[in-house]
């Protein structure tokens, strides 16, 4: 199962990069039948990861969430779920070209872990895991979603108007209502995930708060988010500074993520 | 709104810079780590420990009141908006967000925005009306989500400054008074399940629990491992950890005076010298002395048995080495052996009644963030002309842009319907 799984992850990965490479041929030619081969082939690497992944459970007999590649592949299959559904939802093929780097590159990490199958400590035996890492990535990956579409709308500002942009990207409004939405998703998730790891936390340490450098990251990353929410509720705070304050919030996320786990050592060390 | 807004801000980037800083060291640690200078300044702001210091607790405190004051004063001003939002009277003297005209099947529209069956009413000049409103409820998202929080840090501060917790470890057989209680645990079984690869599985240990003041009444047994704690004579006992534990036996001109079980940083008093004690620093099972390293264990099977130890007199070290097993320490007439070496469980135990209320407050907080973000209030009312047509308004005080969209797609499509008819 694990040699499947090994095998679906190289496919996904030209999948995904052929994808990438396609929205941008979509971009150049300006053509529709371009966009919808690269939406197609997002969606075909979207299923084979989904399989992957369910290779790799099946191979390590749990849920595939608990080290640094398993984390991160599934990130990457989080974000590319978000932005599908943004994409077709809103049908806008051009927040494909601008997520699927972000793809890209996340799989690319997730490709130079180590994908050894190790046997969980006691601590991670438990079906909290799924609640909490699942809830993170749909977090996470709508956190990347709103992160690209805060780029999109910054860089809408310095391109020349034309025909092609006012067919494919929303109007500054919608763009920034996308955005919001796409915020919504994130913090609701992540106020999922907070809880889930807290009530788990509590079980397994004996404290649901610890403010272990993971906690206290997360929490950070749920405020900055919040901050942009009551921001919006003021008038000037939409458009393109909401924009520049979701782009430090997916900072914060990043940071939760990797740097944590990178120079702040805590009882999350194994994530 | 602004006050909040900055509060947030303060609070991100100390619990930002606090997490930056190691927590819970001590002043030569920092001096070590950074420089005396600022190991200092560390120790002055009380950075070290920051998430328990006055000025954290002060901007806690401040967001909290900043909290129940924002929702006591927004709390009639709401009321008033969701039966406004309510009110068809209300709406129809409004020009709402998006308006439409000579559409001839309103409640083809109402249908298509997905809007509750209209309820016909009369404008103020006696035309007829249609109006419906959808979720008003999600105007008291921000409200909910605001109390939640408030509950939140209001159960998780009376439980930081309420919670009792103690340590209990031992090996089987043993019984250990809990903490400062009058409950004794007694430690029935402790079991390390491994797999094949010798990796750990799950650790569990058997306990009963006896409260001598209600004589045993309220006590009861159960098995604790990790992720599954148990709750017994009112207090949670958490399986945290495991060690070495060893048999020691002093011996005094030869005849056994004393037998404990001693686990891996615990010591023993000798009875018969006061003044005498003799620690166990470290046991290793698969003993490697490597030169500019020191003592080690190769792995956790029991090859090279060592222990480490000190034995102090009226305070003083008066020696310390690693022992094989079979060795013995002499100090004058005494004589100790280490032997029978056996892991140890360590428990927590916790009291802490307000956990129940800070989750109460974590779900509240959830229930108003999907009320404030998914519940989108929206009301739609229609006005019809001489002409016989109808003129419709909508409103959504958070839909916006989408909103919109929505309600000129449906006219739209009631348009293109009944022009295909």
């Amino acid at each position: 199962m694990l040699q499947i799984e090994n095998t679906l992850f190289t496919i996904v990965m030209l999948a995904y990069f052929a994808a990438m490479i396609l929205y941008f041929a979509f971009i150049a030619v300006k053509k529709d039948a371009v966009a919808r081969v690269a939406v197609g082939l997002q969606i075909a690497g979207f299923v084979l990861h989904t399989a992957a992944l369910v290779c790799r459970g099946i191979g390590a007999g749990r849920l595939p969430l608990t080290n640094q590649y398993e984390f991160a592949t599934s990130f990457a299959w989080g974000l590319c779920l978000v932005s599908l559904i943004f994409v077709i939802r809103f049908k806008f093929p051009v927040l494909g070209a601008f997520a699927a780097p972000v793809i890209f590159l996340i799989i690319g990490y997730a490709a130079m872990q180590s994908k050894d199958v190790k046997e969980l400590m006691p601590a991670l035996r438990s079906n909290w895991l799924g609640f909490h890492v699942s809830t993170a990535i749909i977090a996470y990956g709508a956190f990347g979603v709103s992160f690209v579409l805060s780029i999109i709308f910054l860089l809408r500002d310095r391109m020349k108007a034309s025909g092609f942009l006012d067919q494919h990207i929303p109007d500054r409004e919608k763009l920034d209502m996308i955005s919001y939405r796409s915020v919504s998703l994130g913090l609701l998730f992540l106020t999922f995930t907070i809880i889930t790891g807290a009530i788990w936390a509590e079980r397994a340490w004996g404290s649901y708060w610890s403010w272990d450098p993971k906690e206290t990251w997360s929490l950070v990353t749920w405020i900055v988010y919040a901050i942009y929410l009551h921001l919006r509720l003021r008038k000037g705070w939409r458009g393109r500074s909401a924009a520049i304050f979701c782009v430090v919030g997916f900072i914060c996320v990043l940071f939760t993520y990797l740097g944590v786990n990178t120079w702040l050592p805590g009882v999350h060390s194994y994530a | 709104m602004r006050f909040a807004i900055v509060l947030l801000l303060v609070l991100a980037l100390a619990c930002a810079a606090s997490s930056l800083i190691t927590q819970n060291q001590t002043y030569a640690w920092y001096s070590q780590r950074y420089s005396e200078r600022t190991a200092a300044l560390i120790m002055a702001l009380r950075l070290d420990d920051a998430f328990h210091s006055p000025w954290f607790i002060a901007i806690t405190a401040i967001l909290c009141l900043n909290l129940l004051l924002c929702n006591l004063l927004r709390l009639p001003q709401l009321i008033r908006r969701t039966k406004a939002e309510t009110d068809p009277q209300n709406a129809l003297r409004l020009p709402g967000d998006v308006s439409a005209q000579g559409v001839s099947d309103a409640e083809g529209v109402f249908q298509r925005l997905r809007m509750p069956k209209p309820t016909p009413c009369r404008t103020e000049d006696g035309r007829d009306a249609l109006f419906a409103a959808r979720h008003p409820v999600g105007l008291w998202g921000a409200w909910v989500c605001h109390l939640g929080i408030l509950l939140l840090i209001l159960g998780f501060g009376l439980g930081q400054m309420t919670q009792r917790q103690y340590t209990v470890y031992g090996v089987p057989g043993q019984i250990r008074r809990v903490g400062d209680t009058e409950c004794f645990l007694t430690i029935d079984d402790f079991r390390v399940e491994k797999r094949e690869d010798g990796s750990v599985a799950q650790y569990t240990t058997d306990i009963t629990v006896e409260d001598a003041a209600s004589a045993g009444s309220k006590g009861g047994s159960a098995s604790i491992s990790v992720n599954h704690p148990a709750t017994l004579c009112g207090m949670k006992f958490y399986q945290n950890a495991t060690g070495w534990a060893a048999q020691v036996d002093v011996y005094k001109d030869g005849a056994p005076i004393q037998q404990e079980v001693v686990c891996a940083g615990d010591y023993l008093s000798v009875k018969d010298k006061e003044g005498l004690v003799v620690l166990l620093n470290a046991f290793y099972p698969d003993y490697v002395m490597t030169p500019g390293v020191g003592p080690s264990t190769a792995s956790d099977q029991l090859n090279n048995p060592a222990y480490l130890y000190s034995v102090y007199y009226q305070g003083q070290i008066v020696g310390m080495n690693a022992l094989m097993a079979g060795e013995e320490v002499t100090i004058d007439a005494y004589t100790v052996t280490f032997s029978n070496p056996q892991s140890y469980t360590l428990i927590q135990v916790k009291v802490d009644r307000f956990t129940p209320l800070a989750l109460v407050g974590g779900l509240v907080t959830l229930l108003g963030l999907l009320l404030a973000l998914y519940i989108q209030p929206a009301r739609l009312w229609a006005i019809r002309q001489e002409d016989g047509l109808w003129t419709l308004y909508g409103q959504s005080r958070k839909g916006g842009a989408l909103f919109r969209e929505r309600f000129n797609e449906a006219i739209e499509q009631r348009s293109a319907s009944h022009a295909s008819d």
